[in-house]
């Protein structure tokens, strides 16, 4: 399989259409669910299909490591070339690579400011300039409205999408009107798409509850447990 | 000899530079009652600490070569081998952990987890060596082991669990709290050797029970006698200690230990850990291939009656010619007894067999499986394997990586020359890495290896040790060379001048392969090119991979397959199909686009994060490719892929750039096409130096 067979089967399709114009600017996206139930696997995919299209993605992880985020795109990456018996697959893995780079922070070392300042050093030197940023382990918990706006708007006037991720916890039953569960109830304004996970028997539901593009609310994908690949 | 395996300890000490292992293997000797006084590294007193035995490391205050010591500790016998802390001589680290049984990784209580850290932790974790840390330099200004137990956590990814709490920190380090026996131990007396175990004190108290608490969560894992006894609340000393010993022989568990060799504060608690925790050569599984058996894997048996194997693993010129270190898998090695190297096949007798003290020696008449010791008088290279002359059998082959760096070097009269060769002689019998060979084309003599630093340090040695002084050229750059689509050829190579002639035509194609350097496939039928010739064809084709056309580089990467040809009776031969393969490669290499790769370096920087942006910068001017950073309270690592004809050097770039504060690592990591600008340079160079020579 070719490259571009790869972009055109991807399930993710729904959310990350093809023409970008369709998508509201600079598009605030958002996955919860509970512990392991693949939240990081779910932002490696979009950022891994944005990379095959070309976009450059800045991985930002708060609170793991270097190592791990790597080993992420890795087994993602080996899952798509060797299931899809992509050509040229080590040649395709170098070129993705160039299209993304990850930041780590330890919880208290990350800050909107902090981030602000890293995305500018990378910008204005011209060594990277992310078309999306992915953000995984964001403290939603300890954040409030203003906070998270104000990392949307930082995002927007650095003309970037942001893909955040957020823990559920199973002993918080808070949601907003729209069905967004804590920590994210009060918060769900600032998402233009916001995807829940949920266990089934033996898949685990992508379920689409908000999506400013029409094409994707309401939409269930399916996330394969023991690989947790996205599968129609 | 110690017959006794349960109470031996092969074990290495390894760490980043800079972070005391020199003083602390040096108060290990002491307390060891090896040495009979303590001196500094960098000592005023001008003797230096023991285990840096060669000058250079003396005088920069580095440890470069791995010697190998003896000790006794309450009745266990101990080697220890001390491992170098810089990159560019990883195959001396690798080397080491490859004779190692378990292992002691040395921390800086201020510094933590830094870039050598990791890799040391990655080759360890690649030999499978069971370890534990010690944080040391608890004395120091900003020191913080709970920081650096969580840095091996998170960096690392080892499952750490402190043994020990400290009693004070930086100037106030007094001792440590043993989380086991739930006592404190205090060091006093001019050198610490008087040890006072008293009561924890009521401040401690609490925290200590938190840490204890920690513990007998991770230990209970291991044991399931312990995991009831804390249920019952009756856990013992030996149930924790035996639970951690099988947990970190699992490779599970890194029991952590501090305090500071510098102040002699915790060292004698850390030799007692070593005896508790480590593995002893029983605890390990050894394998060998069996050269009768097709290289079959065969397990070594810790039997001192069985066949003897053994592994030559470092070389050292001494006082008294050259001496061997080796290591006993299984067996008996006797004074006087005759061994074979399984290399070449070659039998020598054991003359001088000792026990090394870093450079002082003592003689033995016998050794036995898990033991270390030295043989004198025994031509060898480093990582061949002696056995009984009985069987056949060698020790796997170890991991080699292909240098990345050379440099040519002249000597300045014929003294120097001969000195020269005797030293180059030497070194690369000693280090795998490190190669020589003359340039045919310029007559230089041209030294290769891992880095700059790795390089510069032979030379200083040659001056040094040899009394060869000689000038050195510019670094250049291993590029290669390779194809990148599939390319037929047809050539006929045909010449008459008289008497017998030469003729034979090859016909193929040479195609482009991800692993290996170079294949070739036989796919002639009915005879065109005869059989014996077709080796003649391989020998040519091999024989153009040496220097590839753009830029002189050997080339890597191809299968060629020969399917076509034509030979004449009496002008066919041998040379003939060897120069028309030749000429039928640079007929294919020409068509099948060939491109330049050059060595790409993993380079890791860590500094201050006020100086990020500026770290970025350089590398990326760099033509570098930033992987990632990693950032923690007003600390950041940059890892990132940079071609090492960019790096050279970038330590004074990045001193100025960050006040000094920041450092950097640099491994091989692979190669890489060159992209088009740069090798349209490298491919002019090369065809002005071809003019000019």
């Amino acid at each position: 399989m070719q490259k571009e067979d790869l972009i055109n089967k991807n399930p993710l399709r729904v959310l990350n259409p093809l023409a970008p114009e369709s998508l509201p600017d600079h598009r605030m996206g958002l996955v919860m669910a509970r512990a392991g139930l693949g939240k990081t696997a779910i932002l490696v995919q979009i950022a891994m299909d944005s990379m095959l299209r070309g976009q450059k993605v800045l991985h930002v992880s708060i609170g793991e490591g270097l190592e791990k985020a790597k080993a992420w795109y890795e087994d993602v990456y080996k899952y798509i070339a060797e299931g899809f018996h992509l050509e040229n697959a080590s040649e395709v893995e170098e070129e993705l690579m160039r299209n993304r780079m990850i930041m780590t922070f330890k919880e208290s070392a990350f800050s909107r400011l902090k981030l602000e300042e890293r995305l500018n050093d990378l910008v204005y030197q011209n060594i990277f300039r992310p078309d999306i940023v992915v953000v995984d382990g964001y403290d939603f918990v300890q954040a409030d409205y203003d906070s998270v706006m104000d990392l949307k708007e930082m995002m927007a006037a650095m003309n970037v999408q942001g893909w955040f991720s957020a823990l559920r916890h199973r002993e918080d039953d808070r949601k907003s009107a729209a069905g967004v569960p804590a920590p994210c109830h009060e918060v769900d304004g600032v998402f233009d798409t916001i995807i829940i996970l949920q266990p089934e028997k033996d898949a685990i539901l992508l379920n689409i509850i908000k999506d400013e593009y029409d094409g994707a609310a309401g939409k269930i994908l399916n996330l394969d447990p023991s690989t947790m690949m996205v599968r129609d | 000899m110690t017959s006794n395996l349960d109470k031996l300890r092969n074990i290495g000490i390894s760490a980043h530079i800079d972070s005391g292992k020199t003083t602390l293997t040096e108060r290990i000797l002491f307390y060891t009652q090896r040495i009979h006084a303590i001196h500094e590294v960098r000592g005023k007193d001008g003797v230096g600490a023991k285990m840096d035995s060669m000058e250079l490391e003396k005088e920069r205050g580095i440890t470069i070569q791995s010697a190998a010591t003896y000790c006794t500790w309450k009745g266990h016998a101990i080697n220890i081998i001390d491992t170098p802390g810089h990159v560019d001589f990883t195959i001396e680290v690798e080397r080491a952990l490859r004779v190692l049984d378990g292992a002691v990784l040395i921390l800086c209580s201020v510094g933590g987890v830094q870039s050598q850290s990791i890799t040391v932790n990655r080759q360890m974790t690649r030999y499978k060596v069971p370890r534990m840390v010690f944080i040391n330099k608890c004395d120091r200004t900003g020191a913080n082991p709970y920081r650096v137990a969580q840095q091996v956590r998170e960096k690392l990814d080892l499952n750490a669990v402190l043994l020990q709490i400290p009693i004070g920190l930086e100037g106030d380090l007094k001792g440590v709290v043993d989380l086991v026996t739930m006592k404190a131990i205090y060091f006093e007396g001019a050198n610490g050797e008087e040890i006072r175990e008293t009561e924890i004190p009521d401040e401690l108290q609490e925290d200590a029970e938190a840490k204890r608490e920690e513990l007998l969560d991770a230990a209970s894992m291991y044991s399931e006698e312990l995991m009831e006894a804390i249920l019952e609340g009756t856990p013992t000393e030996e149930m924790i200690r035996k639970a951690v010993r099988t947990g970190t022989l699992s490779l599970e568990l890194v029991p952590v230990f501090m305090g500071s060799a510098y102040k002699n504060k915790g060292v004698q608690s850390m030799l007692d850990a070593v005896t508790e925790y480590l593995p002893t050569p029983k605890d390990i599984n050894n394998t060998a291939l069996d050269l009768m058996n097709d290289e079959q894997e065969i397990t070594l048996i810790n039997n001192p009656a069985a066949p003897l194997i053994s592994l030559a693993f470092k070389l050292e010129d001494g006082r008294y010619g050259q001496l061997t270190y080796i290591r006993i898998y299984q067996g008996t090695m006797k004074k006087g007894d005759t061994i074979v190297n399984s290399r070449d096949g070659k039998k020598v007798k054991v003359g001088r067999l000792v026990r090394m003290h870093s450079d002082e020696m003592e003689d033995i008449e016998e050794a036995a499986s898990g033991d270390i010791v030295a043989l004198f008088g025994i031509d060898c290279a480093s990582g061949d394997t002696f056995t009984s002359p009985d069987i056949s059998v060698s020790m796997s082959s170890m991991h080699v990586p292909e240098p990345v760096i050379s440099l040519a070097i002249l000597p300045v009269d014929n003294k120097a020359q001969v000195n020269m060769s005797k030293a180059l002689n030497r070194f690369t019998k000693e280090d795998p890495t490190f190669r020589t060979y003359v340039d045919h084309e310029t007559n230089e003599t041209i030294v290769s290896g891992m880095g700059e630093l790795h390089l510069e340090v032979y030379i200083e040695r040659m001056k040094r040790e040899y009394q060869a002084e000689v000038q050195v050229g510019q670094p250049q750059v291993a590029y290669r060379e390779t194809i990148t689509q599939r390319a037929e050829f047809n050539y006929t190579h045909k010449k008459q001048t008289g008497g017998s002639g030469q003729f034979g035509r090859v016909g193929g194609f040479m195609e482009p392969m991800d692993e290996g350097e170079y294949e070739f496939e036989d796919k002639i039928v009915g005879g065109s090119i005869p059989r014996e010739f077709i080796s003649s064809c391989d020998k040519g084709f091999k024989k153009s991979m040496a220097k590839g056309s753009l830029a002189g580089a050997q080339i890597t990467g191809i299968r060629v397959t020969i399917n076509d040809g034509a030979s004449h009776n009496v002008d066919s031969s041998d040379v003939a199909f060897q120069l028309a393969a030749v000429g039928a490669f640079k007929e294919g290499y020409q068509k099948a686009k060939p491109v330049i790769l050059e060595p790409i370096m993993k380079v890791a920087v860590e500094g201050p994060s006020e100086f990020q942006g500026s770290i970025m910068g350089s590398l990326n001017q760099r033509r570098g490719m930033i992987i990632g950073t990693v950032e923690e309270a007003n600390y950041t690592s940059v890892e990132s892929e940079v071609p090492l004809s960019e790096m050279f050097g970038y330590s004074t770039v990045l001193r100025s750039l960050t006040q000094g504060k920041a450092e950097f690592t640099m491994e091989f990591a692979t190669y890489r096409q060159v992209p088009k600008s740069v090798s349209e340079e490298i491919i002019k160079k090369f065809q002005e130096e071809k003019k000019n020579s």
